[in-house]
């Protein structure tokens, strides 16, 4: 996948989202709905109206810092599969922090927005030391990312589950849940008045785009990164510590992670509730990475489809009695297309389209 | 490789192991748990029972892996199996299934995990896909159709009470004390599970098959060269462990009698369980299916710890198994993978 051109990875990328959106009609179709209203409704739920709009935003914010996490480690030839709970320990870190230092700071918009920098800054050290920890266990004990990360995902879930149940459960909190953050811990409402997404949030996604990209492709240490995932050997012989590479790469992955969490805990959610509910973002991020080439950039437009595909989701499940579960499904396909490039190149040499240029 | 072999080659290992144990026991002492509250003829079928779902998707998964594919995607199989199995057993039994239709439908369950598990090895072997990032999907697409095929059925992610499977009782021998209810008085799908386990072992290491299976994963190359397809062992072996691992999953459900579908699914976790369990029985069956045991028994302490009194939170004490698969992986770490795994092979003809 590394040889293909941009403009082979954007065919593959749209070629891949057309044959699992084509698939997933087929499925509605054959469990008996009508899959022509059900296109209808993808689009109406995800851009439909100014509501729909916001909607598909607040989840493209979250699917663009999850799916840069996740970049950063894929890039680099590590597998973070762990984003989801590095995603979850940041953001209860965040409502905690928030909730801690709250009676120590003034009320009020500066105490706010110097509580949500601080909550940020306590999902970031949670996230990436939670991710810290497989890297470490991979660079100095070799074992496998991909099976860590997925434990310590389970194991966060877990254990944050555990916490909102009882130790910091919210006084009088009848559902599993803290306390809310106080009221003017908020980012402003800009341009959309809604409640759980603010145009800044986005803006906060894309400022970490923006240096995520800088530090991969401009510094001496994203250099290291790259070359120690693909040419081992080739970066051992320059100097770099490959060991060190690794911890270094996933408490990265799992800082932006962390940032992910905190955008969640103090945009949309406002308290933290039991994790097992709270949306697989860590997960689709993969999807979205995966799609985006793991380019930094690239999870930009991929993180806009997949918000629109969740907005989407949401519509249906309110507006329609199609199982919304199929969005999944359709996530599940498009990773499976995007993992066989070859399928792809083969079906346009046959056809006449190209694709002989290997 | 004989057991004293072994044992020289992985000293550090077995000394990690034994202060694990000695550690294990300082703790129980100190804290004094009353140990042989813990370890019943009761928790002993239970954890043979937890054991069976997992060491069947490992020994699949196993087999892919000494071939040269990296299933990863055997949580993703175990998923389809389980919702296939509930699907089938609902489909033929309606509001009250017999046992006939349980294993009918573990049987359909298997077959139609063959048809997903072609698509999979198709992708992988024919069309070179990254096999990790496949297997991931494999995964994502059961989270995704498992619920879906619920919700269609049952009208929620999960199903209602549906049958689960009766143990067998051999008569005289169920009464032996410890022995006879483990052994004679058991789920089928345990000995199931067993012979399974047993078999995979003579195949891999006695037959021409199952040095064709190693050579593959191995050195693709001589396998060719002495003129055995090494494209179709992979794909007998692909397709070996996708059933296995939703027999497993269809197992799981007759255990259990219900699909869940909610939260990571019934499965929860038991098909990335069930590569480590291979991984730490070092791609030996045998091995595999006692490091499922292990994690079966894990997974068991749960109601161990409410009958001997102590008090854990249980949110707490079921997270024993994916912690020990952290510890395993990071004591054990270093297993050797088959040279050949993840590499595509194309025959020079």
């Amino acid at each position: 996948m590394l040889n293909a051109t941009v403009l082979q990875r954007l065919a593959i990328a749209v070629a891949s989202t057309a044959m699992a959106l084509l698939i997933g009609l087929v499925v509605v179709a054959a469990a008996g709905y009508d899959p022509v209203a059900f296109l209808a409704d993808v689009f109406e739920g995800a851009f439909g109206d100014e509501n729909a709009v916001a909607r598909t935003l607040k989840f493209t914010t979250l699917f663009v810092l999850t799916g840069v996490a996740v970049a950063v480690a894929f890039r680099a030839g590590v597998f973070n599969i762990g984003v989801q709970g590095q995603f979850v320990v940041g953001g209860f870190a965040a409502v905690v922090s928030i909730l801690w230092l709250a009676p120590f700071l003034p009320e009020g918009g500066v105490g706010g927005l110097a509580l949500m920098l601080l909550g940020t800054l306590a999902a970031v050290v949670a996230g990436g030391a939670y991710a810290a920890i497989p890297g470490v266990l991979k660079a100095y004990a070799d074992a496998n990312e991909i099976i860590t990360t997925i434990m310590l995902n389970f194991i966060a879930v877990g254990v944050v589950g555990w916490l909102v149940e009882g130790p910091v459960r919210g006084e009088g909190q009848r559902a599993p849940n803290t306390d809310r953050i106080p009221e003017y811990v908020e980012l402003p409402r800009v341009v959309y008045d809604t409640p759980d997404f603010s145009v800044v949030g986005l803006g906060v996604a894309l400022a970490v785009v923006g240096l995520v990209a800088v530090v991969m492709m401009r510094t001496r240490f994203g250099y290291d990164m790259v070359t120690s995932g693909h040419q081992e050997s080739a970066a051992a012989y320059s100097g770099v510590d490959a060991k060190r590479t690794v911890v270094a790469t996933m408490a990265l992955s799992g800082m932006v992670a962390g940032v992910a969490g905190a955008v969640f805990a103090i945009m949309i959610q406002g308290y933290y509730s039991d994790p097992a509910g709270v949306g697989t973002y860590g997960f689709d991020a993969i999807a979205v990475s995966l799609l985006a080439a793991n380019n930094p950039l690239g999870v930009v437009p991929a993180g806009l489809l997949f918000g629109g595909l969740d907005s989407a989701g949401s519509h249906i499940r309110i507006n329609t009695d199609v199982p919304v579960q199929l969005i999944d499904g359709i996530v599940g396909l498009v990773v499976l297309f995007v993992a066989a490039p070859e399928l792809f190149r083969m079906a346009a040499a046959r056809t006449g389209l190209g694709g002989d240029d290997r | 490789m004989s057991v004293a072999d072994y044992a020289a080659r992985n000293r550090t290992r077995l000394g990690g192991a034994a202060v694990a144990v000695v550690l294990a026991g300082v703790v129980a002492v100190a804290l004094d748990v009353p140990v042989a509250a813990l370890f019943t003829v009761g928790f002993v079928e239970r954890s043979l029972q937890a054991a069976t779902p997992i060491a069947l998707a490992a020994v699949g998964g196993l087999y892919a892996e000494k071939s040269g594919v990296f299933n990863i995607g055997l949580e993703g199989f175990m998923i389809f199996g389980a919702v296939n199995a509930a699907a089938v057993v609902a489909l033929l039994g309606g509001e009250s299934p017999t046992q006939a239709d349980l294993w009918v439908a573990m049987l359909a369950a298997v077959v139609i995990g063959l048809a997903y598990t072609l698509v999979f090895a198709v992708l992988t072997i024919r069309y070179k896909a990254d096999q990790i990032v496949a297997g991931l999907a494999v995964w994502f697409l059961g989270l995704g159709f498992g619920p879906f095929t619920a919700a269609l059925l049952w009208g929620s992610r999960n199903s209602g009470r549906l049958v689960s499977v009766d143990d067998v009782t051999v008569p005289v021998l169920a009464e032996i004390p410890v022995v006879g209810p483990i052994l004679f008085d058991t789920s089928p799908l345990v000995v199931l599970t067993a012979l399974s386990v047993g078999v995979a072992w003579v195949v891999l290491y006695r037959t021409r098959y199952g040095y064709w299976l190693q050579a593959a994963g191995e050195n693709p190359e001589a396998l060719d060269t002495a003129g055995v397809s090494v494209t179709r062992v992979r794909y007998a072996a692909v397709l070996f462990s996708g059933a296995m691992a939703a027999l497993g999953g269809a197992v799981l459900l007759a255990h259990s009698g219900s699909f869940t579908g909610t939260g990571d699914t019934m499965v929860n976790g038991r098909g990335w369980i069930a590569i480590v369990a291979y991984l730490f029985g070092n791609y030996n069956p045998l091995g595999a299916g006692a490091a499922a045991l292990l994690f079966g028994g894990l997974d068991m302490l749960q109601i161990q710890f409410q009958t001997a009194g102590i008090e854990l939170p249980n949110r707490l004490v079921n997270l024993f198994p994916y912690a020990a698969v952290v510890v395993v992986l990071s004591v054990w770490g270093s297993t050797r993978m088959p040279a050949a795994v993840g590499e595509s092979y194309e025959s020079e003809e």
